[in-house]
């Protein structure tokens, strides 16, 4: 339910000054009931309508209360009389079964009522659950989309990084288009590290490493990586402490891989 | 009130009675016939102030919806029916504004004062919906204006009329 819409489709002034016909009515206080923001909106609208009434009310005649008074007054005395009078008690014994069977009536009528309230409840929450995972996929289609447009790019070159010695069965891939200067990293298998470490690629730049940006392993999506320009030789992982450092810890060297051009 | 709580009655009354007359009487557009309806209006609230549910909206807002209906229930009998339409709805401001209930306005600043403030396309709704008695489906077809038209344009004049109020 979009319920900036629903306000700005003018329903709740309209049922402010009394325009909608009865079904219309009830599926508005349905509505109050489901989402209070609309009570405050009503509410605005409500006072709004009372100021501009007032601004432009016309006092009655004082004969009009007196005549309302009157009535009441009256009716209040036909109905006392009506109480203490015997004729009347068979009157009185039928009005209280009527009165009996209304409420029963309307306790089973209230309790459809919860009833249906719940399973609305229900389908509305499911809803919203089923927008979220929606939501979600979508994102994850987006990813895959934005990935597949790097690897199918014919700039891009894929480059292997295989384990060193430290660790023979790492492996992960750097894709590089160098024209872009872009950089994604997808990795295949890392050693797991501890939680204070991070893996960081690196790129041989003219004989010299320049960070290229840390990551946590994840097999998820293509990471992308910092952007380098310039002739890149190498590309190479090492593990450091979380945040990454200025220059390489070599000691610590996971993975390595050289470009074409090198 | 449900006890036959008189008070509470005649309080109701002294606070809201001129502001359901403003729309009684311009409906309706004659003086006894709207005096009448207010009194039934007074007794509909009377019994049935039991069925309001504070959660359907202000107290006021329920008594409008009755006089409303009431009002729209008298012009309906046929005599009123036929004066009204022989009276002109483009003068409709003026007459209530020339009648002699005009001395009998409260403080307030007056029906015209308050639309002309209004863009006239947004006048016109309020006039004919509040004033005149007519729904929403009725102005859109006597206007020729859509009916979305008619439902935005009184959101749009609930706005500026609140604008106006915030300004006062």
């Amino acid at each position: 339910m979009n319920i900036e819409a629903y306000i700005s489709s003018g329903i709740l002034e309209a049922y402010a000054s009394g325009l909608l016909n009865a079904a219309e009515r009830e599926e508005v206080e349905r509505m109050l009931v489901l989402y209070p923001i609309l009570q405050e909106e009503l509410a605005k609208i409500e006072e709004t309508q009372i100021w501009f009434l007032q601004q432009v009310a016309i006092q009655p005649d004082e004969s009009v209360k007196n005549a309302i008074l009157d009535q009441t007054k009256r009716s209040i005395q036909a109905k006392s009389t009506i109480k203490s009078a015997q004729p009347y008690f068979w009157a009185v014994a039928a009005s209280i079964s009527i009165a009996l069977i209304s409420s029963l009536l309307s306790v089973y009528f209230y309790f459809k009522w919860q009833g249906s309230e719940k399973s609305l409840a229900k389908l509305i929450a499911q809803n919203q659950q089923l927008a979220q995972d929606y939501t979600i996929v979508n994102q994850k289609i987006d990813q895959l989309e934005n990935d597949l447009s790097v690897l199918y790019n014919p700039n891009t070159e894929r480059i292997i990084l295989t384990g060193t010695p430290n660790a023979p069965d790492a492996q992960a891939s750097v894709f590089w288009n160098k024209e872009k200067e872009e950089i994604y990293l997808q990795l295949q298998n890392l050693q797991a590290i501890a939680q204070d470490q991070q893996f960081q690629l690196w790129a041989i730049i003219d004989g010299q490493p320049v960070d290229a940006g840390v990551f946590d392993f994840s097999k998820d999506a293509l990471l992308k990586m910092k952007p380098l320009p310039g002739n890149i030789s190498t590309f190479a992982i090492t593990i450091e402490p979380r945040g990454g450092k200025p220059s390489p810890t070599l000691e610590t060297m996971q993975a390595a891989g050289n470009t074409a051009k090198s | 009130m449900q006890n036959g709580d008189q008070q509470a009655l005649a309080y109701l009354y002294d606070h809201y009675s001129a502001a359901l007359f403003g729309v009684i009487f311009r409906i309706v557009n004659d003086k006894n016939a709207a005096e009448e309806t207010m009194q039934d209006v007074f007794l509909k609230i009377w019994t049935r102030i039991a069925s309001y549910d504070s959660q359907k909206g202000k107290l006021f807002t329920w008594m409008l919806n009755i006089a409303r209906n009431a009002a729209i229930d008298k012009i309906l009998s046929a005599e009123i029916t036929k004066q009204r339409k022989t009276k002109d709805i483009s003068d409709f401001v003026s007459i209530v504004e020339s009648n002699e209930i005009v001395s009998q306005f409260n403080d307030g600043i007056g029906l015209q004062n308050v639309l002309q403030q209004l863009p006239p396309e947004q006048q016109v709704i309020i006039e004919y919906l509040y004033f005149k008695g007519y729904t929403q489906s009725e102005l859109s077809e006597e206007k020729n204006i859509p009916l979305g038209t008619v439902k935005t344009r009184l959101r749009m004049a609930m706005l500026t009329l609140q604008s106006i109020a915030h300004k006062i």
